[in-house]
Protein backbone atom coordinates (compact mmCIF):
# COMPACT_ATOMS: atom_id res chain seq x y z
CA UNK A 1 0.00 0.00 0.00
CA UNK A 2 2.76 2.39 1.01
CA UNK A 3 4.63 1.77 -2.23
CA UNK A 4 1.66 2.60 -4.48
CA UNK A 5 0.82 5.71 -2.46
CA UNK A 6 4.47 6.78 -2.57
CA UNK A 7 4.49 6.32 -6.34
CA UNK A 8 1.24 8.27 -6.74
CA UNK A 9 2.61 11.11 -4.61
CA UNK A 10 5.92 11.08 -6.46
CA UNK A 11 3.98 11.87 -9.63
CA UNK A 12 2.36 14.88 -7.96
CA UNK A 13 5.44 16.23 -6.15
CA UNK A 14 8.41 15.32 -8.35
CA UNK A 15 8.89 18.84 -9.73
CA UNK A 16 8.67 20.40 -6.25
CA UNK A 17 11.04 17.80 -4.81
CA UNK A 18 13.52 18.12 -7.70
CA UNK A 19 13.63 21.94 -7.61
CA UNK A 20 13.70 21.93 -3.80
CA UNK A 21 16.60 19.48 -3.78
CA UNK A 22 18.60 21.60 -6.23
CA UNK A 23 17.98 24.70 -4.11
CA UNK A 24 18.80 22.80 -0.91
CA UNK A 25 22.06 21.53 -2.38
CA UNK A 26 23.06 24.92 -3.77
CA UNK A 27 22.25 27.03 -0.72
CA UNK A 28 25.15 25.93 1.59
CA UNK A 29 27.59 26.11 -1.31
CA UNK A 30 26.51 29.60 -2.34
CA UNK A 31 26.59 30.78 1.28
CA UNK A 32 30.37 30.15 1.55
CA UNK A 33 31.17 31.07 -2.04
CA UNK A 34 33.68 33.80 -1.10
CA UNK A 35 35.48 31.55 1.35
CA UNK A 36 35.70 28.71 -1.13
CA UNK A 37 37.57 30.61 -3.80
CA UNK A 38 41.20 29.44 -3.76
CA UNK A 39 42.43 32.23 -6.03
CA UNK A 40 41.48 35.06 -3.68
CA UNK A 41 42.16 35.86 -0.07
CA UNK A 42 39.90 34.08 2.37
CA UNK A 43 37.20 36.30 3.78
CA UNK A 44 37.83 37.59 7.19
CA UNK A 45 35.99 35.69 9.90
CA UNK A 46 33.48 38.51 10.48
CA UNK A 47 32.66 38.88 6.82
CA UNK A 48 32.26 35.13 6.40
CA UNK A 49 29.94 34.89 9.40
CA UNK A 50 27.89 37.78 8.05
CA UNK A 51 27.59 36.11 4.62
CA UNK A 52 26.69 32.73 6.12
CA UNK A 53 24.13 34.35 8.40
CA UNK A 54 22.46 36.35 5.66
CA UNK A 55 22.19 33.28 3.41
CA UNK A 56 21.07 31.34 6.47
CA UNK A 57 17.72 33.14 6.52
CA UNK A 58 16.81 31.20 3.37
CA UNK A 59 16.97 27.76 5.06
CA UNK A 60 13.77 28.18 7.11
CA UNK A 61 12.06 29.81 4.13
CA UNK A 62 13.01 26.87 1.91
CA UNK A 63 11.98 24.39 4.60
CA UNK A 64 8.59 26.07 5.06
CA UNK A 65 8.02 26.31 1.30
CA UNK A 66 8.89 22.64 0.77
CA UNK A 67 6.67 21.57 3.68
CA UNK A 68 3.78 23.65 2.36
CA UNK A 69 4.01 22.59 -1.27
CA UNK A 70 4.54 18.89 -0.58
CA UNK A 71 1.66 18.90 1.95
CA UNK A 72 -0.68 20.50 -0.58
CA UNK A 73 0.44 18.11 -3.32
CA UNK A 74 0.02 15.15 -0.96
CA UNK A 75 -3.70 15.82 -0.58
CA UNK A 76 -4.26 17.12 -4.10
CA UNK A 77 -5.44 13.84 -5.70
CA UNK A 78 -7.88 13.22 -2.83
CA UNK A 79 -9.21 16.78 -2.82
CA UNK A 80 -9.80 16.58 -6.55
CA UNK A 81 -11.88 13.47 -6.03
CA UNK A 82 -13.63 14.95 -2.97
CA UNK A 83 -12.10 12.05 -1.01
CA UNK A 84 -14.68 9.60 -2.38
CA UNK A 85 -12.09 7.14 -3.69
CA UNK A 86 -9.91 7.42 -0.59
CA UNK A 87 -12.86 6.86 1.75
CA UNK A 88 -14.08 3.87 -0.22
CA UNK A 89 -10.76 2.05 0.15
CA UNK A 90 -10.90 -0.85 2.64
CA UNK A 91 -8.68 0.49 5.39
CA UNK A 92 -9.23 2.60 8.49
CA UNK A 93 -9.02 6.34 7.92
CA UNK A 94 -6.18 6.80 10.41
CA UNK A 95 -4.12 4.27 8.51
CA UNK A 96 -4.75 5.92 5.18
CA UNK A 97 -3.75 9.31 6.63
CA UNK A 98 -0.61 7.74 8.15
CA UNK A 99 0.34 6.22 4.80
CA UNK A 100 -0.20 9.53 3.00
CA UNK A 101 1.81 11.38 5.64
CA UNK A 102 4.60 8.81 5.51
CA UNK A 103 4.80 8.93 1.71
CA UNK A 104 5.09 12.74 1.72
CA UNK A 105 7.70 12.64 4.47
CA UNK A 106 9.69 10.02 2.55
CA UNK A 107 9.74 12.27 -0.52
CA UNK A 108 11.06 15.14 1.60
CA UNK A 109 14.14 13.03 2.34
CA UNK A 110 15.55 14.13 -1.03
CA UNK A 111 15.97 17.86 -0.19
CA UNK A 112 17.17 16.94 3.30
CA UNK A 113 19.88 14.71 1.83
CA UNK A 114 20.65 17.50 -0.67
CA UNK A 115 21.20 20.02 2.16
CA UNK A 116 23.45 17.52 3.95
CA UNK A 117 25.48 16.88 0.80
CA UNK A 118 25.67 20.59 -0.06
CA UNK A 119 26.70 21.50 3.48
CA UNK A 120 29.40 18.81 3.60
CA UNK A 121 30.75 19.87 0.21
CA UNK A 122 30.67 23.55 1.19
CA UNK A 123 32.57 23.07 4.47
CA UNK A 124 35.04 20.72 2.82
CA UNK A 125 35.83 23.06 -0.06
CA UNK A 126 35.81 26.36 1.86
CA UNK A 127 38.83 27.87 3.50
CA UNK A 128 37.52 28.45 6.99
CA UNK A 129 39.36 31.11 9.04
CA UNK A 130 40.94 30.07 12.31
CA UNK A 131 38.56 30.17 15.24
CA UNK A 132 35.54 29.21 13.12
CA UNK A 133 34.10 25.77 12.53
CA UNK A 134 31.73 24.10 10.07
CA UNK A 135 28.47 22.52 11.34
CA UNK A 136 27.09 20.64 8.31
CA UNK A 137 25.53 17.86 10.38
CA UNK A 138 23.75 20.22 12.79
CA UNK A 139 22.49 22.36 9.92
CA UNK A 140 21.17 19.33 8.05
CA UNK A 141 19.39 17.99 11.16
CA UNK A 142 17.86 21.39 11.83
CA UNK A 143 16.74 21.70 8.22
CA UNK A 144 15.24 18.21 8.40
CA UNK A 145 13.29 19.08 11.55
CA UNK A 146 12.07 22.35 10.08
CA UNK A 147 10.92 20.68 6.86
CA UNK A 148 9.08 17.97 8.80
CA UNK A 149 7.45 20.47 11.20
CA UNK A 150 6.28 22.63 8.27
CA UNK A 151 5.09 19.55 6.41
CA UNK A 152 3.20 18.23 9.46
CA UNK A 153 1.48 21.58 10.10
CA UNK A 154 0.44 22.12 6.49
CA UNK A 155 -0.47 18.45 6.07
CA UNK A 156 -2.91 18.79 8.97
CA UNK A 157 -4.35 22.05 7.65
CA UNK A 158 -4.69 20.93 4.04
CA UNK A 159 -6.23 17.60 5.08
CA UNK A 160 -9.35 19.46 6.04
CA UNK A 161 -12.17 20.78 3.97
CA UNK A 162 -12.73 24.36 2.82
CA UNK A 163 -14.74 24.71 6.04
CA UNK A 164 -11.70 23.80 8.14
CA UNK A 165 -9.58 26.30 6.23
CA UNK A 166 -12.35 28.86 6.82
CA UNK A 167 -12.32 28.18 10.57
CA UNK A 168 -8.53 28.60 10.72
CA UNK A 169 -8.64 31.81 8.69
CA UNK A 170 -11.54 33.01 10.86
CA UNK A 171 -9.51 32.42 14.01
CA UNK A 172 -6.55 34.36 12.59
CA UNK A 173 -8.91 37.13 11.48
CA UNK A 174 -10.48 37.13 14.94
CA UNK A 175 -7.10 37.60 16.63
CA UNK A 176 -6.27 40.50 14.27
CA UNK A 177 -9.68 42.08 14.89
CA UNK A 178 -9.36 41.81 18.67
CA UNK A 179 -5.87 43.34 18.48
CA UNK A 180 -7.15 46.25 16.36
CA UNK A 181 -10.08 46.87 18.68
CA UNK A 182 -7.79 46.72 21.70
CA UNK A 183 -5.50 49.25 20.02
CA UNK A 184 -8.35 51.63 19.25
CA UNK A 185 -9.79 51.27 22.76
CA UNK A 186 -6.37 51.87 24.27
CA UNK A 187 -6.42 48.54 26.10
CA UNK A 188 -3.07 47.07 27.05
CA UNK A 189 -3.33 43.83 25.09
CA UNK A 190 -0.53 42.40 22.96
CA UNK A 191 -1.94 39.25 21.38
CA UNK A 192 0.68 39.09 18.65
CA UNK A 193 3.50 39.34 21.16
CA UNK A 194 1.97 36.59 23.26
CA UNK A 195 1.37 34.42 20.20
CA UNK A 196 4.93 34.96 19.12
CA UNK A 197 6.18 33.85 22.53
CA UNK A 198 3.95 30.77 22.53
CA UNK A 199 4.57 29.73 18.94
CA UNK A 200 8.07 30.88 18.05
CA UNK A 201 9.98 30.68 21.33
CA UNK A 202 11.23 27.37 22.65
CA UNK A 203 9.40 25.02 23.27
CA UNK A 204 6.87 26.50 20.82
CA UNK A 205 5.99 24.33 17.81
CA UNK A 206 7.67 26.69 15.32
CA UNK A 207 10.76 27.53 17.40
CA UNK A 208 12.86 25.51 14.98
CA UNK A 209 12.41 28.21 12.34
CA UNK A 210 13.80 31.03 14.46
CA UNK A 211 17.36 31.89 15.51
CA UNK A 212 20.51 31.80 13.41
CA UNK A 213 21.00 29.13 10.77
CA UNK A 214 24.79 28.95 10.59
CA UNK A 215 26.72 26.51 8.45
CA UNK A 216 29.94 28.05 9.80
CA UNK A 217 30.10 29.53 13.28
CA UNK A 218 32.41 30.04 16.17
CA UNK B 1 -33.73 -14.86 2.67
CA UNK B 2 -30.92 -12.76 4.17
CA UNK B 3 -30.29 -9.20 3.16
CA UNK B 4 -27.00 -7.95 1.75
CA UNK B 5 -27.98 -4.41 2.77
CA UNK B 6 -30.35 -3.51 5.59
CA UNK B 7 -31.19 0.03 6.58
CA UNK B 8 -33.38 0.76 9.59
CA UNK B 9 -34.80 4.13 10.64
CA UNK B 10 -31.95 6.00 9.01
CA UNK B 11 -31.79 9.73 9.52
CA UNK B 12 -29.30 11.97 7.75
CA UNK B 13 -29.30 15.69 7.10
CA UNK B 14 -27.25 17.59 4.54
CA UNK B 15 -27.67 21.30 5.20
CA UNK B 16 -31.15 22.72 5.65
CA UNK B 17 -32.58 21.74 2.32
CA UNK B 18 -32.19 17.98 2.24
CA UNK B 19 -32.64 15.11 4.63
CA UNK B 20 -33.24 11.39 4.69
CA UNK B 21 -35.75 10.62 7.38
CA UNK B 22 -36.74 7.23 8.79
CA UNK B 23 -35.41 5.37 5.79
CA UNK B 24 -35.91 1.59 5.78
CA UNK B 25 -34.43 -0.39 2.91
CA UNK B 26 -33.67 -4.07 2.27
CA UNK B 27 -31.55 -5.46 -0.54
CA UNK B 28 -31.91 -9.26 -0.61
CA UNK B 29 -28.71 -11.27 -1.04
CA UNK B 30 -28.18 -12.31 -4.65
CA UNK B 31 -30.66 -9.77 -5.98
CA UNK B 32 -30.09 -7.11 -8.60
CA UNK B 33 -31.75 -4.21 -6.84
CA UNK B 34 -32.57 -1.16 -8.95
CA UNK B 35 -32.56 2.05 -6.97
CA UNK B 36 -34.68 4.51 -8.90
CA UNK B 37 -35.37 8.13 -8.34
CA UNK B 38 -35.16 11.55 -9.94
CA UNK B 39 -32.02 13.66 -9.62
CA UNK B 40 -31.60 14.99 -6.09
CA UNK B 41 -33.90 12.39 -4.56
CA UNK B 42 -31.21 11.02 -2.23
CA UNK B 43 -29.88 8.01 -4.11
CA UNK B 44 -26.21 8.99 -4.00
CA UNK B 45 -26.47 10.10 -0.37
CA UNK B 46 -28.01 6.75 0.57
CA UNK B 47 -25.23 4.92 -1.29
CA UNK B 48 -22.56 6.95 0.48
CA UNK B 49 -24.18 6.16 3.82
CA UNK B 50 -24.27 2.47 2.92
CA UNK B 51 -20.53 2.55 2.21
CA UNK B 52 -19.70 4.49 5.38
CA UNK B 53 -18.54 7.55 3.45
CA UNK B 54 -21.08 9.62 5.36
CA UNK B 55 -22.17 9.22 8.94
CA UNK B 56 -25.88 9.07 9.77
CA UNK B 57 -27.47 11.11 12.55
CA UNK B 58 -29.52 8.10 13.61
CA UNK B 59 -30.47 4.62 12.49
CA UNK B 60 -28.71 1.36 11.68
CA UNK B 61 -27.02 0.19 8.50
CA UNK B 62 -25.88 -3.40 8.02
CA UNK B 63 -23.95 -4.44 4.92
CA UNK B 64 -22.98 -8.08 4.32
CA UNK B 65 -23.77 -8.78 7.97
CA UNK B 66 -21.54 -6.06 9.43
CA UNK B 67 -22.51 -2.71 10.90
CA UNK B 68 -21.63 0.44 8.98
CA UNK B 69 -19.69 2.65 9.57
CA UNK B 70 -18.01 0.73 12.44
CA UNK B 71 -16.90 -2.20 10.30
CA UNK B 72 -16.47 -0.19 7.10
CA UNK B 73 -12.92 -1.34 6.24
CA UNK B 74 -13.89 -5.03 6.50
CA UNK B 75 -17.07 -4.49 4.51
CA UNK B 76 -15.43 -2.34 1.84
CA UNK B 77 -12.94 -5.14 1.11
CA UNK B 78 -15.95 -7.15 -0.13
CA UNK B 79 -17.71 -4.33 -1.98
CA UNK B 80 -17.07 -3.12 -5.52
CA UNK B 81 -18.11 0.50 -5.83
CA UNK B 82 -18.58 2.48 -9.02
CA UNK B 83 -19.22 6.11 -8.05
CA UNK B 84 -21.33 8.56 -9.98
CA UNK B 85 -18.28 10.68 -10.82
CA UNK B 86 -15.12 8.65 -11.37
CA UNK B 87 -12.47 10.38 -9.25
CA UNK B 88 -9.21 8.53 -9.56
CA UNK B 89 -5.71 9.98 -9.67
CA UNK B 90 -5.56 11.61 -13.13
CA UNK B 91 -1.76 11.28 -13.31
CA UNK B 92 -1.74 7.48 -13.10
CA UNK B 93 -1.97 5.36 -16.24
CA UNK B 94 -4.56 2.62 -16.51
CA UNK B 95 -1.93 0.02 -15.61
CA UNK B 96 -0.72 2.07 -12.62
CA UNK B 97 -4.32 2.53 -11.48
CA UNK B 98 -4.79 -1.24 -11.51
CA UNK B 99 -1.61 -1.68 -9.44
CA UNK B 100 -2.79 1.02 -7.02
CA UNK B 101 -6.16 -0.65 -6.54
CA UNK B 102 -4.71 -4.16 -6.31
CA UNK B 103 -2.57 -3.12 -3.34
CA UNK B 104 -5.67 -2.41 -1.23
CA UNK B 105 -7.95 -5.35 -2.05
CA UNK B 106 -7.13 -8.81 -0.64
CA UNK B 107 -9.24 -10.65 -3.24
CA UNK B 108 -7.90 -8.77 -6.24
CA UNK B 109 -7.94 -11.03 -9.30
CA UNK B 110 -5.22 -10.10 -11.81
CA UNK B 111 -6.42 -12.67 -14.35
CA UNK B 112 -9.88 -11.12 -14.30
CA UNK B 113 -8.39 -7.61 -14.54
CA UNK B 114 -6.27 -8.57 -17.58
CA UNK B 115 -9.23 -10.25 -19.28
CA UNK B 116 -11.48 -7.23 -18.72
CA UNK B 117 -8.72 -4.90 -19.88
CA UNK B 118 -8.72 -6.67 -23.24
CA UNK B 119 -12.48 -7.17 -23.35
CA UNK B 120 -13.22 -3.50 -22.66
CA UNK B 121 -10.42 -2.38 -25.01
CA UNK B 122 -8.67 -0.05 -22.56
CA UNK B 123 -5.19 1.26 -23.38
CA UNK B 124 -3.07 0.55 -20.32
CA UNK B 125 -0.60 3.36 -21.12
CA UNK B 126 -3.14 6.18 -21.14
CA UNK B 127 -3.41 8.26 -17.98
CA UNK B 128 -6.77 8.35 -16.23
CA UNK B 129 -7.05 12.09 -16.85
CA UNK B 130 -6.85 11.55 -20.60
CA UNK B 131 -9.50 8.82 -20.78
CA UNK B 132 -12.87 9.65 -22.32
CA UNK B 133 -15.99 9.48 -20.16
CA UNK B 134 -16.86 6.08 -21.61
CA UNK B 135 -13.36 4.73 -21.00
CA UNK B 136 -13.46 6.00 -17.42
CA UNK B 137 -16.77 4.21 -16.94
CA UNK B 138 -15.26 1.01 -18.30
CA UNK B 139 -12.20 1.31 -16.06
CA UNK B 140 -14.33 1.92 -12.95
CA UNK B 141 -16.35 -1.19 -13.80
CA UNK B 142 -13.14 -3.18 -14.33
CA UNK B 143 -11.77 -2.06 -10.96
CA UNK B 144 -15.00 -2.97 -9.17
CA UNK B 145 -15.17 -6.44 -10.76
CA UNK B 146 -11.48 -7.36 -10.37
CA UNK B 147 -11.88 -6.99 -6.60
CA UNK B 148 -14.13 -10.10 -6.72
CA UNK B 149 -16.75 -8.41 -4.54
CA UNK B 150 -19.75 -10.06 -2.93
CA UNK B 151 -21.70 -6.82 -3.34
CA UNK B 152 -21.55 -4.35 -6.22
CA UNK B 153 -22.71 -0.83 -5.47
CA UNK B 154 -23.15 1.09 -8.69
CA UNK B 155 -24.12 4.75 -8.64
CA UNK B 156 -25.37 5.73 -12.10
CA UNK B 157 -22.67 3.53 -13.70
CA UNK B 158 -23.81 4.13 -17.27
CA UNK B 159 -24.95 7.74 -16.99
CA UNK B 160 -23.70 9.74 -19.96
CA UNK B 161 -22.20 6.72 -21.72
CA UNK B 162 -22.97 5.96 -25.35
CA UNK B 163 -25.11 2.88 -26.08
CA UNK B 164 -22.15 0.73 -27.14
CA UNK B 165 -20.14 1.43 -23.98
CA UNK B 166 -23.28 1.06 -21.89
CA UNK B 167 -23.88 -2.37 -23.37
CA UNK B 168 -20.24 -3.40 -22.75
CA UNK B 169 -20.37 -2.25 -19.13
CA UNK B 170 -23.71 -3.92 -18.38
CA UNK B 171 -22.63 -7.10 -20.11
CA UNK B 172 -19.43 -7.29 -18.00
CA UNK B 173 -21.49 -6.70 -14.85
CA UNK B 174 -24.10 -9.32 -15.69
CA UNK B 175 -21.43 -11.90 -16.60
CA UNK B 176 -19.82 -11.37 -13.21
CA UNK B 177 -23.11 -11.57 -11.32
CA UNK B 178 -24.13 -14.76 -13.06
CA UNK B 179 -20.77 -16.38 -12.19
CA UNK B 180 -20.51 -15.24 -8.58
CA UNK B 181 -24.15 -14.84 -7.50
CA UNK B 182 -23.13 -11.44 -6.19
CA UNK B 183 -25.65 -8.86 -5.03
CA UNK B 184 -25.99 -5.70 -7.08
CA UNK B 185 -27.30 -2.40 -5.77
CA UNK B 186 -27.58 -0.17 -8.80
CA UNK B 187 -28.89 3.37 -8.83
CA UNK B 188 -30.06 5.03 -11.99
CA UNK B 189 -32.65 7.31 -13.46
CA UNK B 190 -32.44 5.38 -16.74
CA UNK B 191 -35.56 3.37 -16.06
CA UNK B 192 -35.46 1.21 -19.20
CA UNK B 193 -31.97 0.03 -18.32
CA UNK B 194 -33.04 -1.17 -14.88
CA UNK B 195 -36.19 -2.76 -16.26
CA UNK B 196 -34.09 -5.23 -18.25
CA UNK B 197 -31.73 -6.35 -15.51
CA UNK B 198 -33.26 -5.86 -12.05
CA UNK B 199 -35.33 -8.28 -10.01
CA UNK B 200 -36.05 -5.83 -7.18
CA UNK B 201 -36.86 -2.17 -7.33
CA UNK B 202 -36.80 0.66 -4.81
CA UNK B 203 -38.07 4.12 -5.65
CA UNK B 204 -36.76 7.16 -3.86
CA UNK B 205 -38.05 10.70 -3.93
CA UNK B 206 -37.25 13.71 -1.80
CA UNK B 207 -35.26 11.70 0.72
CA UNK B 208 -37.94 9.04 1.21
CA UNK B 209 -38.35 5.51 -0.09
CA UNK B 210 -41.73 5.44 -1.80
CA UNK B 211 -41.83 1.77 -2.60
CA UNK B 212 -39.68 -1.36 -2.48
CA UNK B 213 -41.03 -4.44 -4.29
CA UNK B 214 -39.95 -7.26 -6.59
CA UNK B 215 -39.72 -5.97 -10.15
CA UNK B 216 -42.36 -8.41 -11.42
CA UNK B 217 -44.86 -7.21 -8.86
CA UNK B 218 -44.13 -3.58 -9.60
CA UNK B 219 -44.55 -4.03 -13.34
CA UNK B 220 -47.57 -6.31 -13.21
CA UNK B 221 -49.28 -4.45 -10.43
CA UNK B 222 -49.44 -1.02 -12.06
CA UNK B 223 -52.15 -0.71 -14.71
CA UNK B 224 -54.04 1.96 -16.59
CA UNK B 225 -57.78 1.25 -16.52
CA UNK B 226 -60.47 2.70 -18.75
CA UNK B 227 -63.59 3.03 -16.62
CA UNK B 228 -67.08 4.30 -17.43
CA UNK B 229 -69.81 5.45 -15.05
CA UNK B 230 -67.74 5.47 -11.91
CA UNK B 231 -69.11 7.43 -8.91
CA UNK B 232 -66.97 10.33 -7.59
CA UNK B 233 -65.91 8.31 -4.57
CA UNK B 234 -64.29 4.93 -5.12
CA UNK B 235 -64.36 3.79 -1.54
CA UNK B 236 -63.42 0.21 -0.73
CA UNK B 237 -61.31 -0.34 -3.84
CA UNK B 238 -59.10 -3.44 -3.42
CA UNK B 239 -56.27 -1.67 -5.28
CA UNK B 240 -54.51 1.66 -4.75
CA UNK B 241 -55.64 4.43 -7.09
CA UNK B 242 -52.60 6.44 -8.09
CA UNK B 243 -54.33 8.77 -10.55
CA UNK B 244 -57.86 9.36 -11.79
CA UNK B 245 -58.41 11.52 -14.86
CA UNK B 246 -61.67 12.40 -16.54
CA UNK B 247 -62.02 11.80 -20.26
CA UNK B 248 -65.05 12.42 -22.56
CA UNK B 249 -68.66 11.50 -21.80
CA UNK B 250 -68.22 10.16 -18.29
CA UNK B 251 -65.27 7.94 -19.17
CA UNK B 252 -62.25 8.01 -16.92
CA UNK B 253 -58.69 6.79 -16.92
CA UNK B 254 -57.42 5.33 -13.66
CA UNK B 255 -53.84 4.46 -12.88
CA UNK B 256 -53.82 1.83 -10.15
CA UNK B 257 -51.29 -0.14 -8.15
CA UNK B 258 -51.45 -3.69 -6.70
CA UNK B 259 -53.82 -4.77 -9.47
CA UNK B 260 -54.98 -8.39 -9.81
CA UNK B 261 -57.27 -9.58 -12.66
CA UNK B 262 -60.00 -10.76 -10.26
CA UNK B 263 -60.37 -7.20 -8.99
CA UNK B 264 -62.32 -6.38 -12.16
CA UNK B 265 -65.43 -7.54 -10.27
CA UNK B 266 -65.14 -4.52 -8.00
CA UNK B 267 -66.43 -2.17 -10.72
CA UNK B 268 -69.78 -3.96 -10.91
CA UNK B 269 -70.23 -3.36 -7.17
CA UNK B 270 -69.95 0.42 -7.62
CA UNK B 271 -72.11 0.54 -10.73
CA UNK B 272 -69.24 1.22 -13.13
CA UNK B 273 -67.91 -0.58 -16.18
CA UNK B 274 -64.30 -1.57 -16.73
CA UNK B 275 -63.65 -1.21 -20.47
CA UNK B 276 -59.95 -1.85 -20.74
CA UNK B 277 -56.87 -2.83 -18.71
CA UNK B 278 -53.61 -1.50 -20.14
CA UNK B 279 -50.13 -2.61 -19.07
CA UNK B 280 -47.69 0.14 -18.14
CA UNK B 281 -43.97 -0.21 -18.59
CA UNK B 282 -41.63 0.54 -15.70
CA UNK B 283 -41.05 4.14 -16.75
CA UNK B 284 -44.76 4.94 -16.92
CA UNK B 285 -45.32 3.20 -13.62
CA UNK B 286 -42.42 5.10 -12.09
CA UNK B 287 -43.73 8.44 -13.34
CA UNK B 288 -47.25 7.74 -12.08
CA UNK B 289 -45.88 6.68 -8.72
CA UNK B 290 -43.90 9.89 -8.38
CA UNK B 291 -46.89 11.99 -9.45
CA UNK B 292 -49.02 10.40 -6.76
CA UNK B 293 -46.34 10.77 -4.13
CA UNK B 294 -45.82 14.43 -4.91
CA UNK B 295 -49.52 15.36 -5.12
CA UNK B 296 -50.70 17.45 -2.15
CA UNK B 297 -52.88 15.38 0.22
CA UNK B 298 -55.94 17.57 -0.33
CA UNK B 299 -56.17 16.73 -4.04
CA UNK B 300 -55.87 12.95 -3.66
Amino acid sequence: MFRVLLYSQWKWTRLIVALGSVAAFALPIVSVQGAARADSNPLQAGELLQAVQSWGTLYPVLAAALGLLVAIATWAPDHRGRHVHALSLPLPRWRYVSLRFGAGAALLAAPIVAVSAGALLATWSATIPAGLQGYPGALAIRFALAVLVAYAVFFAVSAGTARTAGIILGLIGGVILVQIIAGVANIDLDLFGRLQVVVLNWPGPLAIFTGRWMLIDV
Amino acid sequence: MTNAIEIRQLHYRAGRAFQLKQLDLNVPSGAIYGFLGPNGSGKTTTIRLVLGLLRPLAGRITVLGDAIPDAAPRVLARVGYVPEQPHLDPTLTVRETLRFQAAFYPNWDWACAERLLRQLELDEHTTFGRLSKGQKGKLMTLLALAQRPDLLVLDEPTDGLDPVVRRDVLSALLDYVSQRQATVFISSHLVHELERICDWIGVMDNGRLITEVPMARFKNGIKRLRVAGAPPSAAGAPFLILAREHANSGAETWVVRDWEPEMAAYFATIGAALNDVIDLDLEEGFVELLRTFRRPPSSS
